[in-house]
């Protein structure tokens, strides 16, 4: 058996993680924007004895780390020592890329050179010479298109000829001229004599580059401040003869080979000459339409969401409250178990998981289409577009990456901050991450829309999103001028050209989203709903109102009096709602279901059998799709959640009905939107800041912030008449 | 030598030279294909907020405060 690690290395957005998902059959995450990958991940793959790990690393501009994530793929190069690296280049910026390769020349470690995105700068009606690339730099070339995995054999019978020793790769040594070289020389051999240790932990000319231009990290981690005489005597030659400071020379020679070697290599004719990107920018990009268009379009995904998924929740629902609950209440009777067995299975577990279960649909659509957002390379844009705004409150448009991605789920949003410059930006922005409305608080909107709202049901989802966009902007105003005094550091960033995802791409990714609402609907809301129902049903036998969970309702409900909801049932679903926000749902669920199974229980249609249920189930299935599709096709406004409105109302929208109006409904939503964020955001908040202090900050802010909200909207609309 | 703020949507410029600023900044430009000599064409600059550039073949947009500190040698 042998192992060889093998580090994936590169700028941002040149295709490191496709790549590696295209050898390995992985499903890391891809996008279209720079910044995707924060983290290492490693992938193991084994063909016949032998053990590759692909370690996908951060994209990087050069290995002078500038911000968190491109400190993680420096370390991990410099320091962990891979057997080999493979240096992912986009093909249509091929000088800049190679500024990067040069940089990885002078770690002494062999090299792949994937000349990614191949198929794009073939289009444009660029030609390379691989053989003259392979000779002027000594490492392999390999042309690859990540995305339709031509060229991964390649490169796999590459990493395999090499682990074998079949073919050896010894990377140029690029000379830096003499008065370097004499430098990098002497600070070797001192460092041999007097710090061997530190050869050990670094390459050695690397880090003799490293100390000659003083980069300011490297000095720090080695402990050296730059005046040791050692150092002074190694380079005091350089500033003789070189007045310009040390590392714009050095910088200055790796563009210049960077340059050369792309003109001997790369002979731009030329291709096709339609840039649809800049034409779509050009609208997109809009200074009076940016935002107007963005706002457009994301009334039109909640519109697209809401008729596409509306048939097939209905159609898990009536599958759950119906034929699910009816057979498990038979075969539970059946066997004889106890009562209290039989009401924590179907009014707990099925009432409360089902719940949630029936929202699957539409958070499956919404993220279906965050993946499409983050592959198209409309998400940079959207930091361009938002840049404005965002400096208002001292970051900038960058920031808003994170929070985009947050409409999919909080958590990843988190280290999605990374790509910040400063640890102020990154913990304001992960302050405002949670007023962005994630999947979980789906299922709660759309059964309040639906009970209040079911006219304009898109229009009414779309306002609580822009809402959250809205009070995040508000919110960092406040803290910019308290807790986060600062202002905007300087923005740079690539746009990519737009791209149309890979379908299978898009499947995978939308399912990866998917699985997190699934899993957690099997695990943390299932655990909730029972413990949930014992406290429902403790003392066991009382109504709901005086069990445990309707008395501690009912103690903590006069906070929400002001607010328009201060009944005991609406005040404990938002306490559990802590655990994640779709348990909101699932308790409400519970509290309301005890009628409903009643009723069943009585009416159970005795003539039909369990075949009948199922064959019903499975054509109701059919319809669903049937109109799914219809919904689509008709398009705007003709039929949406209202138009099955005949069929008979769900017991649990109809309590809601009689409990709340269209003003406290929407109170409750706003609440909802902005309250303390999930457990799970706290956890990630304290991994990626070292503290639990952030979430504390933010389970204090957004409570105030959400409460206030609430009260504006109740008091003002009661005002207003609604 | 103007900075790169004051060249119009459309033309193309050639670096000359960077004002000095934060040093991890002029790296970080540097590290992107911002050097001296570079020809880069402006695609927008409408004045204020962000300008989107086009270097080699790649769009990249930077900050005003920063473009003011891109000196550059207009072309034509
Ligand atoms: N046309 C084309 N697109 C590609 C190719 N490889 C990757 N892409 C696309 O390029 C984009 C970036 O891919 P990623 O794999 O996320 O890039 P990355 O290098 O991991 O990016 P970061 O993690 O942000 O550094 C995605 O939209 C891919 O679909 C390719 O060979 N051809
Ligand atoms: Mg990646």
């Amino acid at each position: 058996m042998k192992t060889i690690t093998v580090a994936i290395a590169g700028n941002p957005n040149s295709g490191k993680s496709t790549l590696i998902n295209a050898i390995a059959g992985t499903n890391l995450q891809v996008g279209n924007w720079p910044g995707v990958t924060v983290e290492k991940k490693t992938a193991t793959l084994k063909i016949d004895d032998l053990i590759i790990n692909l370690v996908d690393l951060p994209g990087t501009y050069s290995l002078s780390p500038y911000t968190q994530e491109e400190v993680i793929a420096r370390d991990f190069l410099v320091r962990e020592k891979p057997d080999l690296i493979i240096d992912v280049v986009d093909s249509t910026n091929l000088e800049r890329n190679l500024y990067l390769t040069v940089q990885l020349l002078e770690l002494g470690i062999p090299i792949i050179l994937a000349l990614n995105i191949y198929d794009e700068a073939k289009k444009k009606g660029y030609e390379f010479d691989i053989e003259k690339l392979q000779e002027l730099l000594g490492i392999r070339v390999i042309p690859t298109v990540a995305t339709k995995k031509e060229g991964i054999k390649e490169i796999l019978n590459a990493i395999k000829d090499f682990a074998y020793g079949f073919y050896n790769i010894t990377p140029k040594k690029i000379n830096y001229g003499e008065d370097i070289e004499s430098s990098i020389k002497a600070i070797e051999e001192n460092l041999k004599v007097t710090n061997p240790l530190l050869l050990s932990k670094y390459p050695s000319r690397w880090l003799a580059l490293k100390l000659i231009e003083g980069d300011e990290l490297v000095m720090k981690e080695v402990d050296l401040i730059g005046d040791e005489t050692f150092l002074q005597e190694a380079k005091s030659h350089l500033f003789k003869s070189h007045d310009e400071d040390i590392e714009s020379m050095l910088a200055d020679i790796r563009y210049g080979i960077a340059n050369g070697v792309t003109r001997d290599v790369l002979k731009k004719k030329d291709g096709k000459r339609v840039d649809f990107t800049e034409k779509i920018d050009r609208i997109v990009l809009n200074r009076y339409l940016g935002i107007p268009i963005f706002l457009f379009a994301m009334w039109f995904v909640f519109k697209f969401a809401f008729d596409f998924s509306a048939p097939f929740s209905d159609w898990i629902d009536t599958t759950i409250s119906g034929p699910v609950t009816k057979w498990t209440f038979h075969a539970l009777t059946v066997v004889g178990s106890p009562q209290w067995v039989i009401s924590l299975l179907t009014e707990g577990v099925i009432a409360g998981v089902g719940a949630v279960l029936v929202f699957i649909p539409v958070i499956a659509v919404m993220m279906f289409i965050i993946t499409l957002l983050e592959g198209s390379g409309y998400m940079a844009r959207v930091a361009f577009v938002m840049d404005r705004l965002m400096h208002s409150i001292g970051l900038h448009g960058k920031s808003f990456i994170p929070m985009l991605l947050g409409f999919g789920c909080n958590v990843p949003s988190i280290y999605a901050t990374r790509v910040l410059e400063t640890e102020r930006d990154r913990k304001l922005t992960a302050l405002l991450v949670p007023l962005m409305s994630c999947g979980a608080r789906l299922p709660v909107y759309v059964i309040f829309i639906g009970a209040f709202f079911s006219d304009h049901a898109p229009t009414v989802l779309w306002s609580l999103y822009v809402l959250g966009i809205f009070m995040a902007i508000a919110l960092g105003f406040i803290l910019k001028k308290t807790l986060y005094k600062g202002f905007a550091p300087v923005f740079i960033m690539e746009l990519p050209p737009y791209r149309v995802p890979v379908f299978r791409d898009l499947m995978i990714h939308t399912w990866q989203k998917l699985k997190h609402f699934v899993i957690k609907a099997g695990t943390y809301i299932f655990a909730v709903s029972v413990i949930m129902w014992f406290l429902l049903n403790t003392p066991y036998g009382v109504e709901k109102e005086n069990s445990a969970l309707g008395r501690i309702g009912k103690t903590i409900s006069p906070v929400f009096e002001p607010l328009g909801f201060g009944t005991w049932e609406a005040s404990s679903s938002l306490v559990a709602g802590l655990i994640a926000k779709e348990v909101v749902v699932s308790t409400m669920a519970q509290i309301y279901v005890k009628e409903e199974v009643e009723e069943e229980k009585e009416g159970v249609d005795k003539e039909k059998g369990f075949i009948d249920d199922l064959k019903d189930a499975f054509l109701s299935f059919g319809f669903a799709i049937r109109d799914a599709i219809e919904n689509l096709i008709s398009g705007f406004g003709i039929k949406s959640l209202s138009a099955n409105e005949e069929e008979e109302q769900r017991p649990l929208k109809s309590k809601l009905q009689g409990i709340f109006t269209p003003l406290t409904a929407y109170a409750f939503l706003a609440f909802v939107l902005l309250y303390w964020p999930c457990v799970v955001v706290g956890i990630a908040m304290k991994q990626e800041f070292g503290s639990w202090k952030l979430y504390g900050q933010a389970l204090v802010i957004h409570s105030l912030l959400a409460w206030f909200v609430a009260f504006a909207i109740y008091q003002g609309g009661r005002i207003l008449g609604f | 030598m103007i900075p790169l703020a004051l060249i119009g949507g459309g033309e193309k410029a050639e670096i000359i030279d960077f004002i000095k600023q934060g040093r991890g900044i002029l790296s970080r430009l540097r590290d992107m294909g911002f050097f001296a000599g570079k020809i880069v064409e402006v695609i927008s600059n409408e004045g204020c907020g962000l300008m989107l550039l086009k270097v080699d073949d790649t769009r990249v947009a930077i900050g005003r405060g920063m473009a003011m500190k891109i000196m550059v040698r207009r072309l034509q």
